[in-house]
């Protein structure tokens, strides 16, 4: 016999990112590190980011994770990079690395 | 990262190997498929620093590759459209062994189940599903996620059919999602934590009997008497899994899991409760029905055989409620945080609120004690303690530019006496004391996680 059942799977959300311009190079740029404050994660950006100043001299770097900034959210496992303060960090750094526990 | 990319910032992330197919899931649900990672053999929690950084310097070409080349497709995202028809699929069959389960095989190999059998989501059983809601097919209840699945009437009528709910349970699984469409549920974390939690569905009012819900004895165990308990709270998890997208090692990252995922709804034991029933306590009146959802991790039993009166019991219940790494006195750094939609906005909560299910001879121990449901909180409140020192913990406290705590400055005088303690939770209804099974000596008290909400059932 012949059976009739429906899908069970939702439509999702058409959501589309497209992936933001790289760089042409990371000599002189600022290079955001982004930990979750879970565990080690800090150290993994960290290294990067030992590693990286080796190869260009002249890279910065900006901290995100934890309660770093004054009046802005304090960045978390549980509390993630929202809109406005994308927008924020993106004034700030011209590249981000991100690491969590996992 | 997907908001950094969308805000035009080139990224990479560090994704431990045993997280790399949640990671994806995770970003083919933000919109990006192609967001760059790269792989490291281990997670980094509790590994030596050394450990890590010799795993990172691994990958510095790589990242650095990131930052400067396109990410490649890596495919296309698995996207349900139907572009408002929901797909009906034809599928042969027979009385043989294979053409008994051919449905399940169908469901199973496109990832659409538990795994194990269903009954077939035909039209005419879905049809007669919605007959037991007056909620139209198409209504929105929410968007799931990480998924971000549409949440409509129509698709949890199909995940209720394969769970063997009955339309007459309908209306409780529909209010259940009604409540993690609350931003207080933070129902985001629930579903891709790595660490287990599973929504608990408690059920209060006439709508429990009328459901077939046991809430005597075993109301959390197994069995045909429990076939309305079992069913709804499986239809949740499909639904989780099907309009979500959080299936198991995926979507949902838990690395060991949790059985009770499968799913859990007990009812209150309100004809032998000495108390109001706890949708009361969340302002309803007793003549209505309501879910109230809370996520949690557990359970854990309390034998209390060897209690002679009620602060033996609620000391027995206190003992067990505590163990170091619970989160304990976390209260302190200000409520939790909840972020809900594509653009992530933040909503806070109290929480968590951890369920004690006190079988109902427990509850009438405390109440011929004179104990009021709310003196029995208040005194778990007042005896369920951390020390200070423990809850500020390695992670501290946050702090303004003078380092003034941010919550709670009355207790930062207290900061280094080393025999300071404050309540474990805040507030004392977040013991959330729920009456249920047969009259003996047992409980069950689950940890709460994230959140909570109590939603309405409609009327039948």
């Amino acid at each position: 016999m012949k059976l009739q059942i429906m899908s069970p799977a939702a439509d999702r959300v058409n959501f589309k990112v497209p992936p933001a311009p790289r760089l042409a190079s990371l000599e002189g740029k600022t290079i955001g590190l982004y930990n979750n404050v879970t565990g080690g994660a800090d150290v993994a950006v960290d290294r990067f980011a030992e590693q990286l100043e080796r190869r260009y001299p002249g890279v910065k770097f900006q901290r995100y994770g934890g309660n770093l900034r004054e009046g802005r959210p304090a960045l978390s496992r549980g509390v993630h990079i929202d809109e406005a303060e994308a927008a924020r960090i993106a004034t700030e750094v011209d590249a981000m690395v991100g690491a969590t526990a996992h | 990262m997907v908001a950094m990319e969308k805000a035009g910032v080139p990224t990479v992330a560090i994704v431990a190997q045993s997280f790399a197919r949640a990671w994806q899931a995770c970003v083919d649900g933000w919109g990006q498929p192609t967001a760059a990672y790269v792989i490291i053999p281990h997670a980094t929690t509790g590994q030596q620093p050394d450990f890590i950084r010799n795993m990172v310097d691994e990958q510095i070409d790589t990242i650095v590759q990131g930052l400067i080349a396109f990410p490649t497709d890596r495919g296309q995202v698995s996207v349900q459209s139907s572009g408002g028809a929901t797909e009906v699929f034809t599928v042969e069959m027979d009385a043989s062994a294979d053409g008994l389960d051919s449905v399940n095989r169908f469901l199973a190999e496109r990832d659409w189940s538990d795994g194990i059998p269903v009954v077939p989501p035909t039209p005419e059983l879905v049809e007669r599903m919605l007959a037991g809601t007056n909620r139209a097919p198409q209504d929105v209840l929410m968007v799931m996620e990480p998924g971000f699945g549409v949440a409509t009437v129509e698709k949890i009528a199909i995940n209720a059919v394969m769970a063997g709910c009955r339309p007459e349970q309908f209306p409780i699984l529909l209010a259940a999602i009604d409540c993690l469409a609350q931003p207080e549920m933070n129902h985001r974390d629930m579903q891709v934590s790595g660490h287990t939690e599973a929504p608990l569905i408690l059920v209060n009012g006439p709508i429990a009997r009328h459901a077939g819900i046991n809430s005597g004895t075993s109301a959390m165990g197994p069995g045909v008497v429990n076939s309305a308990n079992t069913a709804i709270g499986r239809a949740l998890r499909l639904c989780l899994m099907n309009i979500g997208y959080c299936k198991a090692g995926t979507g949902d990252p838990n690395f060991i899991g949790l059985p009770t995922k499968f799913g859990m709804c007990i009812a209150e034991n309100e004809d032998l409760s000495p108390w109001q029933p706890y949708h009361v306590d969340r302002g309803f009146q007793p003549h209505e029905s309501a879910v109230t959802v809370v996520t949690v991790t557990g359970p854990g039993d309390i034998l209390d055989s060897g209690s002679r009166n009620h602060e033996d019991t609620l000391n027995n219940i206190a003992q067990l409620m505590y163990y170091p790494g619970s989160g304990g006195g976390g209260w302190i750094r200000g409520w939790q945080s909840a972020q809900v939609g594509h653009t992530s906005q933040r909503v806070s909560y109290p929480g968590p609120y951890h369920p004690i299910m006190l079988s109902p001879s427990r509850a009438v121990i405390l109440a011929e004690a004179g104990f009021s449901k709310q003196n029995a909180q208040e005194w778990l409140h007042e005896h369920c303690r951390v020390s200070l020192r423990q809850a500020i913990g390695s992670r501290g406290v946050p702090t303004d530019a003078q380092g003034r705590w941010l919550h709670h400055p009355e207790l930062q005088a207290l900061e280094d006496d080393r025999k300071a303690t404050i309540p474990m939770l805040e507030s004392p209804e977040q013991y959330l004391l729920f009456v249920t099974g047969g009259t003996t000596h047992y409980a069950n008290f689950f940890y709460g996680t994230y959140g909570i909400a109590t939603r309405p059932v409609e009327e039948f």
